[in-house]
């Protein structure tokens, strides 16, 4: 009340002025007769709301009103004027304790204020566009050169890791330049024409070699030493379950040049456990402690009766192949002094895993030499390939119209006249300096691929043109460049029309690209990218292993995959009847259906499985939890922003936030009231929190609890029971998770609306504005009547006016 | 009285003394010895004109340093060793604690690791443009005297603290296995040839390349011209430091005594990584290779491998008091800083030129996080070493009214060589750090 009493004097004398002053600089250029009677309406309500608290150096959350920055050029001030006015549409402002708004009151105030920013951005779309000039990133760049070269090297290991910012690579304001980002994308450029034109020269990769290893070749050498490679038992190369590093490493297998191979494994199970297979990991690497780290091929689970497998990997030279029983639920021999002595294994009784043989082939899923040779010198292999220059003269239109067809699709648009003389010029100039004619080519596709026009997207302001269609819908769906078809509707100019649209997403997710188009989202829209960021701890979590985890990542890709291919309601994502599994993932589960065998399938789940939804499944409960521990808040942010659509802000800048003093509380729980005491943290925790603490029933591997565990000299002990019960923000109350999904159920429309803004994020280089947020209703709504089918939402996305202008 | 003038009085001028190139294309075969001696014994010139390189190694930590751990009681020289000083106890002499200090308008918690070396605040939108780091700065101004102008580097990921004067962030690198490979291993004959001849046909590629990204930025228009001018700045610098780079390659890497080193697998292991990182920036001191470090910490989700700690190093940096979780949290951060404190104490036992590596190398550890239980960013950890400032032990100033940072930034920047006197939002150098004769 004394505070009340103060302000009133204060606005009697400054107010307003104060205010009218701040309208009139946000309306100006916006609506030049600004209506007064609005004006001085909008005053009051800053007044009799706001000010109060709002003010001065002591200003709650460290917002002060007065004089308050109009700027919305100013990142900060923009996201600052938007948070006021949903705070205020929400009803959360002024608090209850604040005084009485009157809502015709408040939604005058809203829609000015909306109407002022919307204004704003949509004058800076008419200038820059949504999004600014966006790069390829790294990933994408290699995929194109792929595409254009016919060839499969791996690039992207070569440089550092494109930024994410806000989860994405794509996003062109975190996409930095410089000439260190320049030289990581010519460092690219040059490994894939290096390899390109050695392979189009008949270099080292001409001879696709084959060889079969049989078990003594896959075995030790010398039975009499203690070693860590296979030892041979009845024509099987045996490896038992052990601990020992690089136990089950196969030198025979090791790669001579780096390369892309295909091993076909056939093997059986030695002392298989009664109710499951012996699980086995397939790994490469150098399997020497001065190189100890191992890649992951796949995983497979040996049986009574022998199988054949086929796996394909990119091993570097040096590379070998370690295979070994790898399921840490399996009972496990021990070995003296990290080596296995022949024989030593057997009498231990433990599961192993025996190879008959494996095929080991190199293989080229870029292309063969003759589409290596076709991408780079069209129909003139056999001119530019000659020593004799000067038969090159003779050709120079033929070689122009060459180099002009790898601009064009390099640039994935047609090129000027000038822009070609620019590139075809510099290759007969290195010619005319006494440079090869390969290596004048090479020159100048190097130049080709360092222009802004290969590493940038092309879009101008306003309505994009076809070509920028082309590509942007390429990159989202498949993750590379246009192909023919695609710059062929280009051409023809039917990018525009919606069927067109549509009808060419459709084909472009049953391309190669188009069916990794969930592996690629999911990596940055749910962090499962990061999925080995952590590892869960093993004295507490002794079920888990890298198996769980890649069985963890195909179910949920398989899972999502599911949803996009049948158009399912995004209501999926928070529960459902279904997901998918192999046996190791089932028994980590422990679901009531039995799966059998190791390709993942679609399994039936019962209410008590927990794992409707992909909040159940264990690579989103993984990614979310540090391996050791859960926190309700990390998880019900990363759920908020990810999953359910909510906008948490970082917490307010300028004012210390307050520090939590959780001395004396027991469990996150208690310890977290004591954080919501403080207001000004509730406001946002009461939004946080109850996502959090429904996850609770899950641990950070992955597994259904319903007590926390704790280690008490080496022994698990289970402590306190886990409580997943709490309230939503807008007061409805859940006791568990599967309560907490179905309040979720009861309105999807921000679960589909999430979805749609990080897939647009995703595919057009910018979270969405204020200024979208129209469409982007629209683009929600347009799917109610298909019950916000996913594939639906894909369409409706990429036909929206945010999609279709820069 | 100001550091200024004492550096005005060193003489401290790279362009003028060194032209180290020249005379190293002479001395090929001693460029593995330090570089002081290497000069001295071909040249044998004076002590007096000839004054040793100076260099920066900063250490930047994602998570902060809890206040209580890290600073004595008492300020001035005489003061009671706090937790985290008692296994840096010898190194008392070569060390200045500064404590009551932050930048000026940077906040935004964990996002201010952008600001940690630039002092520039990008709000808590993170939006706004970054400014040049410190580190970049010297690299920008003194980095082409070396091979490698600046290492920046990290002990997981890519992320760094370390900007160009464009606001991009140089990527890190993790690994010191291939830092190693980089600094020591020469490449292959064959690998320099197809380097010369890109670098020869670099030149008229990158004009190409340049002339059009400025028709692009014509063809669109709008705001896309400042990126595709910046595209266009990018071409022009990268073709300078590969002409740079080719010319350093027609020189034999130096050869030190230690083989690579073996990467440490596990991520969370951070404090073995900050050790193995510095063993070879180390190296890459004492060889001369570069003179202005900077090593990234970053913060990391998962259980550091310390024995007596189970909890995830953030959710520890999230203490609330919790008297369990500061407990374990000390345990982390005072990992840290002694193996930090190691790395000083051995820069300590290299000749170089006249004194020691140590001597010549402000060795500078700070953080974004004054207090990483609730993001505060002022009152940020700052302790610097070796140098040749007269260090002062405790440098207090107040925790309430933080002085800026950035004046000691400038300090550094001039006991390095650079006659600037401002730096950000400096208000000039640090009072109480002056610099030994």
């Amino acid at each position: 009340m004394l505070h009340l009493t103060r302000f009133r004097t204060w606005t009697a004398v400054y107010g307003g002025m104060l205010f009218v002053f701040v309208w009139v600089t946000i309306l100006a250029g916006v609506n030049t007769a600004a209506d007064k009677a609005s004006e001085e309406s909008s005053t009051e309500f800053l007044h009799q709301n706001c000010l109060d608290c709002h003010d001065g150096k002591d200003a709650e959350a460290g917002l002060n009103l007065r004089g308050f920055s109009r700027d919305l050029s100013d990142a900060d001030v923009m996201q600052k004027w938007v948070r006021i006015v949903d705070r205020v549409r929400d009803g959360e402002m002024p608090p209850p304790d604040g005084g009485n708004v009157e809502a015709p009151v408040a939604k005058q105030f809203v829609d000015h204020a909306s109407h002022w920013i919307v204004d704003f951005e949509k004058q800076q779309f008419g200038s820059v566009g949504r999004v600014p000039l966006r790069r390829l990133t790294h990933a994408q760049v290699e995929r194109t050169l792929h595409d254009l070269l016919a060839i499969d090297v791996p690039l992207t290991r070569l440089v550092p890791t494109d930024p994410r910012t806000d989860g994405y690579t794509t996003i062109a304001d975190g996409q930095p330049m410089s000439h260190f980002q320049l030289q990581s994308h010519l460092t690219i450029v040059d490994a894939a024409l290096d390899d390109a034109f050695a392979r189009a020269a008949d270099g080292p990769h001409s001879k696709p070699e084959k060889r079969k290893l049989t078990a003594r070749e896959l075995s030790r050498v010398d039975p009499l030493r203690r070693c860590r490679e296979p030892e041979l038992i009845d024509d099987k190369a045996v490896v038992w379950m052990g601990g020992v590093t690089f136990y089950g490493r196969i030198p025979s297998t090791e790669a001579t040049e780096d390369g892309w191979y295909e091993f076909t494994v056939r093997a059986s199970a030695l002392n298989r456990p009664r109710e499951h297979g012996v699980w086995c990991s397939v790994r490469s690497g150098e399997c020497v402690s001065s190189a100890p780290l191992l890649n992951w091929i796949g995983a497979f689970e040996a049986d009574q009766r022998e199988k054949e497998m086929t796996f394909v990997a990119w091993l570097p030279r040096r590379h070998m192949l370690e295979i070994r029983p790898a399921d840490s639920t399996l009972k496990s021999a021990r070995f003296e002094g990290g080596q296995i002595g022949t024989g030593e294994g057997a009498p231990q009784n433990v599961p192993g895993v025996a190879i008959r043989d494996i095929q080991m082939k190199r293989i080229y899923p870029g292309g063969d030499i003759d589409e290596v040779r076709q991408r780079l010198f069209g129909d003139y292999g056999k001119l530019l390939m000659s020593d004799d220059a000067s038969v090159l003269s003779d050709a120079k239109a033929k070689i122009d119209q060459q180099i002009v067809a790898f601009m064009e699709r390099a640039f994935r648009r047609p090129v000027t006249q000038a822009q070609a003389t620019a590139y075809t010029s510099l290759f007969h100039q290195l010619l005319a300096d006494g440079e090869s004619p390969l290596e004048s080519l090479k020159s100048c596709y190097r130049a080709i691929l360092c222009s802004p026009r290969f590493v940038y997207f092309q879009e101008s302001v306003g309505e994009l043109d076809d070509y920028a269609i082309a590509s942007r819908l390429s990159y989202l769906v498949t993750g590379t460049m246009p192909d023919d078809e695609l710059l062929q509707l280009a051409k023809s100019g039917k990018l525009r029309e919606r069927q067109v649209l549509i009808a060419q997403t459709d084909r472009l997710l049953q391309t190669p690209g188009g069916k990794k188009f969930v592996e690629r989202f999911t990596d940055e829209w749910l962090d499962l990218v990061d999925i080995s960021f952590t590892e869960p701890d093993r004295k507490l979590y002794r079920d888990f292993d890298q198996i769980v985890e890649n069985s963890m990542l195909a179910e949920t890709r398989a899972y999502l995959n599911d949803m996009l291919e049948k158009n399912t309601s995004v209501a999926a994502l928070v529960d459902s009847e279904h997901t998918f599994a192999n046996s190791r993932l089932a028994r980590f589960y422990e679901l009531s259906s039995p799966v059998d065998g190791d390709s993942l399938v679609r399994v039936a789940l019962k209410k008590k499985d927990h794992r409707g939804g992909i909040m159940a499944q264990g690579a989103i409960l993984k990614v979310t939890a540090n391996g050791t521990n859960t926190s309700p808040v990390l998880r019900g942010v990363w759920l908020s922003r990810r999953l359910l659509g909510q906008t948490i802000p970082p917490p307010p800048s300028g004012v210390p936030a307050i520090e939590p003093d959780v001395r004396g509380a027991t469990t996150i729980r208690e310890q977290l009231e004591l954080h919501r005491d403080d207001q000004s943290c509730a406001s946002c925790h009461s939004k946080i929190d109850p996502a959090g603490f429904a996850l609770e029933s899950f641990d950070p591997a992955g597994q259904f609890r319903t007590k926390y565990l704790a280690l008490q000299g080496g022994k698990l002990v289970s402590k306190l029971p886990i409580d997943s019960s709490y309230v939503l923000a807008d007061g409805r109350k859940f006791e568990d998770f599967q309560e907490f999904q179905r309040l979720l159920l009861a309105d999807i429309s921000p679960i589909a609306k999430n979805f749609v803004e990080h897939l647009l994020t995703y595919g057009t280089g910018t979270v969405p504005t204020f200024a979208d947020r129209n469409t982007i209703d629209s683009i929600v709504s347009q799917c109610r009547d298909d019950d916000y089918g996913m594939r639906s939402l894909v369409a409706a996305s990429v036909t929206s006016p945010i999609f279709l202008s820069k | 009285m100001s550091g200024y003038s004492e550096t005005k009085r060193v003489h401290f001028n790279f362009q003028r003394r060194l032209h180290r190139r020249s005379m190293l294309r002479g001395a090929g075969v001693l460029m593995g010895l330090p570089w002081l001696s290497a000069m001295q014994n071909s040249f044998a010139q004076s002590k007096n004109e000839l004054t040793s390189p100076r260099r920066l190694v900063a250490t930047t930590i994602g998570l902060g340093l809890v206040s209580d751990n890290l600073y004595p009681q008492q300020t001035g020289t005489a003061y009671e060793p706090s937790r985290y000083l008692k296994p840096l106890e010898d190194l008392r002499d070569q060390m200045t604690l500064v404590s009551g200090t932050s930048h000026p308008g940077v906040n935004g918690g964990h996002r201010a690791e952008a600001s940690i070396l630039t002092a520039t605040p990008i709000g808590s939108a993170g939006n706004a443009k970054n400014g040049i780091s410190l580190d970049q700065y010297l690299a920008k101004h003194h980095g082409l005297e070396t091979r490698f102008p600046s290492l920046v580097l990290s002990t997981g990921g890519n992320s760094s603290p370390s900007y160009t004067e464009n606001g991009a962030m140089v990527p890190a690198m993790d690994s010191p296995s291939e830092l190693f490979a980089k600094l020591f291993i020469d490449d292959s004959a064959r690998k320099r040839e197809i380097q010369a001849t890109r670098v020869r046909q670099g030149r008229s590629i990158m004009d190409l390349v340049a002339e059009d990204a400025k028709s692009l930025g014509r063809e669109l228009g709008g705001g896309d011209r400042d990126r595709l001018d910046l595209y266009f700045t990018s071409v022009r610098e990268l073709e300078k430091r590969m002409a740079e780079a080719e010319r350093w390659s027609r020189l034999p890497k130096p050869k030190v005594a230690a083989s690579k080193p073996v990467d440490i697998g596990d991520p969370s292991d951070i404090v073995a990584r900050t050790g193995l990182m510095c063993d070879v920036l180390r190296l890459a001191l004492e060889t001369d290779s570069s003179r202005f470090i900077t090593l990234h910490i970053p913060g990391a989700g998962g259980v550091i491998p310390i024995k007596g700690v189970d909890e995830g190093y953030h959710a520890l940096s999230h203490h609330g008091q919790d008297a369990e979780k500061l407990e374990q949290l000390a345990l982390v951060e005072g990992a840290i800083l002694a193996r930090w404190g190691k790395f000083v104490r051995e820069l300590g036992l290299v000749s170089d030129g006249d004194g020691k590596l140590l001597d010549n190398t402000s060795v500078f550890l700070t953080s974004n996080l004054g207090n990483a239980s609730n993001h505060d960013n002022r009152n940020m950890p700052v302790v610097l070493a070796g140098g040749r400032y007269k260090h002062a032990g405790h440098l207090a100033f107040d925790r309430d009214r933080n002085a800026p940072l950035p004046n000691l930034y400038v300090s550094i920047l001039q006991q390095l060589g650079v006659e600037v006197d401002r730096f950000a939002t400096s208000t000039g150098t640090l009072t109480g750090l002056e610099f030994d004769a």
